[in-house]
C-alpha cells in the first residue's frame, strides 16, 4: 500500500480499485522483518533480513524503475519457476517508430503507457478490453534537429506518473504533462537548447510533487544539470549543475562528502582549466532513486567533455560522480567522484540500487551501483562512503580501487596519448553495461546485471568545440573481450561481492534492463531478441520467447484490473551498441558508430530495427 | 556570386592548386582545443553551386586537406572516425539522402539539414567545402585517405585482467595496494 498512500489516492478510480482490491496488494506479506533494525518495508519474498525502501507493493507500475530504491523488484508471483512455461503472448503494439525502445511501459489503474522514441510519442492501452486496445496518442512533434545531437540514439527512458499526469521528455529537451485520463498536454516546460546539443533521454523521476529531470548531451559539451520542477505546473524550482561553482552546484553547509578527496571550495570551476567546465558535459541521462526515510534523492553524472582529456586538466569535478541531494532544496548531502579526470568516457549515470542488509556483521543502508567502469561500488547511502568495489567484467583501465582513498588504482598503460592507441582497454568506452537496469531481489541478495564484455582500442586527437556538434577528441574501436564471449546476464552476490552464475552471449553484449519478481524469476532479454525467464537462484533459463528485434529495454510487470499478473517488454533494438543494427551505420567500417559496428559483427543477419511492445500472460 | 567573382575564385584555385599545393588548409596542425576561428570572408551562394562539379577534382592534397577538415571539424564525430556513420548516417555506403553529386554534398554541408545536420556555408571557406566534398566521394575508394584499420588487438604494455573472479574478499578493496 505504499505506493498508494504516497500518491494519496488522489485518484478516485485509484481508490476504488483498491477498495476492491482489484489491484493486487501485498498478496503475501509473511515473510517477517528483522526486529527493530530498520523503518523500511519488509518485502513479500524477501530474505528476512534484507528490506528495500519502497518496495513495488500494489501491481501498478508508475514510475521508471517500479519502485523507489530502483530494485526493479516485483512482489507479484502468479507467474513463477512452476508455470512460467505456459506464458504465452497477449498484445504486440507496433508503436511506429523503428528506433531503440529503451526503459519500460508504465501501468496506472486500468491503463498501460508506452513512450516512444523521438518522436516521443504516448501510447495508452486499456487494459481492461480484450486485446489490450489503444485509447489515445499524443504525439508532442519535437524539433527533428534534436535527431542529430542524440548521442547514444534518439532514446527516451520513459515516463513517471505523478497527481493524475503523465510526465516526460522529449529528445527536443522539454519535459511535458499530458493528462493521464485524456491525452491532453497539461503544460510544457523547456530545460535546454537542442542547438548546443542539450537534449533528454532520461526518465524524470518524482518526490512530493517535485519532478527531476536530468539533461542528456555530454558528449556535446553541454554543462550536465539536475532541474526540478513543480509536479502541478511545470515551474522550474532549482538547477542543479555538474559543474561551476558551488551556488550553481547547489553545494552549501550541509554538504559532507566522506573522502577528503571531495572536499573543497568551489571544486566544480578550480578542477578544471579556465572556462572548460562551462562546456563540462557531466551529464544526468541515467536513473534517480529515492530514499524517503533518509528524504535523499541519488544519482550519478556522466563522463567529462571532451573526451581527449588533455582539453581539460584537473580532477574535473563533478563528472563521474555519485550524488546524495535533498529533493525539496536540492542541496548536496554527499558526493563522491568516482574517477577523476576520465580518460575512457566512463560516466556514473547508472542505476543506484538502495537495500537495507547485514553487511560487515551489522545492517547498512546501502547504495549499490553496477557502474560503466565495470565494478559494482557498494557503498554507505547515508555517508557516502565507499565500502566494496569489486570488478564484474574483465577490467584493464584499473587495478582497483583505494577504500580508503576512494580513489581507483590506474593501470597508467592504459591511459590513450594523441595519435598513439592504448589496446586492450576494458571495459570499452559504450561500458561494462548500457544504460538499461540491472534488478536487485530480495528473495535471493543477488544483483542481476547486464553486462557488457566489450574492450577498445583508443587514441586522443583534436578536441575542437563547435557549439552543437560533439566534443570528442578521441578515436575508438571496440572489439569482443577476453574469454570470447561478449554480453552476459551476471548473478552478483551483493553481500559476497562475487559472481554466483552467469549467462553468456558469445556474439553480442546484453543491453537488455532486468526485472525480478517474487515468483523466483529474473527477466531479461538479448540483443538477437530472445525474451528470457530465468530462475533467480540457479540460473536455469526457465522460457525464452524470440521476439522480431533486439531488446534493449527494461521489462516490467503488473497485475491487470482483473487481478491476473502481465510481463511485458519492448522489442526494438537501438542504444550506442544496437545502433549498428540501422541501415545508415556502415558495417564494414569498424570505427562506425564509434566502435559499435566493430564490436556487433552479424547483428544485421541476427536481427533486425523494431518498433514492438510485447505484453506476455500466463 | 557574379560570373566574375566565380572566375576569380577558380582563377584563385587553379593558382593555389598548381603553386601551393597544401595552403588551402589554413589550419594549424593539430593544435589543442581552439574554436573554430573567425568566420570566412566570404559565405557562400548555394544557388550558384549546384550545377557545377568539384573544381579541385580527385587532387590527391585535397583529399588529405578534406580527410584533415573532416576531423578539424568534427565531422568525425557525428559520421563516424572514418565517415561509417554513428548520431549521422553512413557517408560510405551508396545510399545519399539528400543526394550524392558534388553540388549535392556541397549543398548538404552548405546548407544544413533538418535533422541536425549544422549549416556550415557561412562559417568555413568554400573551398574547404570543396575539399570535404572530395574526400567524402573518397571514401570506400582506392583513393581513400587513411582508409579504417581493423582492430590490431595486439597486447601492449600490461595487459593483466581483473575479473570478477580476481577479487579476495569483498571487504577489502579489490586489488588494494
Amino acid at each position: 500500500m505504499n505506493r498508494i498512500a504516497r500518491l494519496g489516492c488522489r485518484s478516485l478510480l485509484l481508490c476504488l480499485l483498491v477498495a476492491s482490491g482489484a489491484i493486487v496488494a501485498e498478496q503475501n506479506p509473511g515473510s517477517s522483518a528483522a526486529p527493530g533494525k530498520s523503518a523500511t518495508s519488509s518485502t513479500p519474498g524477501a530474505l528476512p533480513d534484507i528490506h528495500l525502501v519502497a518496495p513495488v507493493s500494489d501491481g501498478q507500475w508508475t514510475i521508471p524503475a517500479g519502485d523507489d530504491g530502483n530494485t526493479r523488484y516485483s512482489a507479484l508471483d502468479q507467474i513463477n519457476t512452476s508455470n512460467v512455461r505456459s506464458l504465452h503472448v497477449v498484445r504486440v503494439l507496433s508503436t511506429g517508430v523503428f528506433r531503440g525502445h529503451e526503459g519500460a511501459p508504465l501501468v496506472v489503474g486500468d491503463t498501460l503507457y508506452v513512450v516512444t522514441p523521438f518522436p516521443d510519442r504516448l501510447i495508452a492501452l486499456n487494459l481492461t478490453k480484450p486485446g489490450l486496445p489503444v485509447k489515445w496518442t499524443f504525439d508532442p512533434h519535437p524539433d527533428p534537429a534534436a535527431v542529430g545531437k542524440a548521442f547514444r540514439g534518439v532514446v527516451d527512458r520513459g515516463a513517471v506518473y505523478a497527481d493524475g499526469r503523465i510526465i516526460y521528455n522529449t529528445l527536443d529537451a522539454f519535459t511535458i504533462a499530458v493528462d493521464a485520463k485524456t491525452g491532453k498536454l497539461a503544460w510544457k516546460t523547456r530545460i535546454g537548447d537542442v542547438a548546443n546539443g542539450e537534449t533528454l533521454t532520461m526518465a524524470p523521476a518524482v518526490v512530493h510533487n517535485i519532478v527531476f529531470v536530468g539533461n542528456s548531451g555530454g558528449n556535446f559539451g553541454v554543462r550536465g544539470a539536475l532541474t526540478a520542477l513543480d509536479a502541478a505546473t511545470g515551474k522550474i524550482l532549482w538547477k542543479a549543475y555538474s559543474t561551476g561553482p558551488d551556488s550553481d552546484v547547489r553545494i552549501g553547509s550541509d554538504f559532507k562528502p566522506f573522502y577528503a578527496k571531495d572536499r573543497g571550495t568551489d571544486l566544480g570551476v578550480a578542477t578544471w582549466s579556465p572556462e572548460q567546465w562551462q562546456r563540462g558535459g557531466a551529464a544526468v541521462a541515467g536513473w534517480i532513486s529515492y530514499d524517503p526515510e533518509l528524504n535523499l534523492i541519488y544519482y550519478g553524472t556522466g563522463n567529462p567533455a571532451a573526451w581527449n582529456p588533455d582539453a581539460r586538466p584537473g580532477d574535473n569535478k563533478w563528472s563521474v560522480t555519485l550524488w546524495a541531494r535533498n529533493p525539496e532544496t536540492g542541496m548536496a548531502r554527499w558526493a563522491w567522484q568516482i574517477e577523476p579526470h576520465d580518460a575512457f568516457g566512463y560516466g556514473a549515470v547508472m542505476e543506484n540500487i538502495l537495500v537495507d542488509m547485514p553487511w560487515d556483521g551489522r545492517m547498512r543502508k546501502l547504495l549499490i551501483h553496477p557502474g560503466s567502469a565495470g565494478f559494482v561500488f557498494v557503498m554507505d547511502r547515508e555517508t557516502g562512503q565507499l565500502l566494496s568495489a569489486s570488478p564484474f567484467v574483465p577490467v584493464t583501465w584499473a587495478r582497483g580501487f583505494n577504500l580508503a582513498s576512494g580513489e581507483p588504482i590506474l593501470n597508467r598503460a592504459k591511459l590513450p596519448r594523441f595519435g598513439i592507441y592504448a589496446n586492450q582497454v576494458c571495459p570499452s568506452m559504450a561500458g561494462a553495461k548500457a544504460i538499461a537496469s540491472s534488478s536487485f531481489s530480495p528473495q535471493t541478495g543477488y544483483l542481476y546485471i547486464p553486462a557488457q564484455n566489450t574492450c577498445m582500442d583508443v587514441k586522443d586527437t583534436t578536441a575542437n568545440y563547435i557549439a552543437g556538434t560533439p566534443y570528442l577528441g578521441a578515436i575508438v574501436r571496440m572489439y569482443r573481450g577476453p574469454g570470447d564471449y561478449q554480453g552476459e546476464l551476471i548473478a552478483w552476490d551483493v553481500a559476497h561481492a562475487k559472481e554466483v552464475w552467469s549467462i553468456r552471449d558469445d556474439a553480442f553484449p546484453v543491453d537488455s534492463g532486468v526485472l525480478t519478481t517474487a515468483g523466483g524469476l529474473v527477466f531479461y532479454g538479448t540483443m538477437d531478441g530472445s525474451f528470457r525467464a530465468v530462475d533467480g537462484r540457479t540460473g536455469k533459463v526457465l522460457w525464452q520467447f524470440k521476439t522480431p528485434s533486439g531488446i534493449v529495454g527494461e521489462p516490467m510487470t503488473f497485475a491487470g484490473p482483473h487481478g491476473k499478473q502481465y510481463v511485458a517488454v519492448y522489442s526494438a533494438i537501438g542504444g550506442w551498441m544496437g545502433s549498428a543494427d540501422f541501415p545508415d551505420i556502415s558495417s564494414d567500417d569498424p570505427y562506425a558508430a564509434h566502435g559499435a559496428a566493430g564490436a556487433m559483427r552479424g547483428i544485421k543477419t541476427a536481427t533486425h530495427p523494431g518498433d514492438f511492445l510485447y505484453v506476455f500472460a500466463e | 556570386m557574379s560570373s566574375l567573382s566565380r572566375c576569380v575564385l577558380l582563377s584563385l584555385l587553379a593558382a593555389c592548386l598548381s603553386g601551393c599545393r597544401s595552403s588551402a588548409n589554413p589550419l594549424p596542425a593539430a593544435a589543442g582545443g581552439a574554436p573554430v576561428g573567425s568566420p570566412p570572408q566570404s559565405a557562400v551562394s548555394v544557388n550558384s553551386i549546384l550545377d557545377r562539379t568539384n573544381p579541385l577534382g580527385r587532387d590527391p592534397v585535397s583529399l588529405e586537406d578534406g580527410r584533415r577538415l573532416f576531423l578539424w571539424y568534427n565531422c568525425y564525430a557525428c559520421h563516424g572516425p572514418h565517415g561509417g556513420g554513428a548520431i549521422g548516417p553512413s557517408l560510405r555506403d551508396r545510399v545519399w539522402r539528400y543526394g550524392g553529386s558534388d553540388a549535392q554534398i556541397f549543398a548538404s554541408i552548405a546548407e544544413g539539414r533538418p535533422k541536425g545536420m549544422p549549416t556550415w556555408g557561412r562559417r568555413i571557406p568554400e573551398v574547404q567545402i570543396w575539399e570535404l566534398v572530395s574526400y567524402i566521394r573518397s571514401l570506400n575508394t582506392p583513393n581513400e585517405p587513411d582508409p579504417p584499420q581493423e582492430p590490431a588487438s595486439e597486447a601492449s604494455g600490461d595487459t593483466k585482467v581483473l575479473t570478477s573472479a580476481s577479487p579476495a574478499s569483498p571487504h577489502s578493496a579489490a586489488g588494494r595496494q
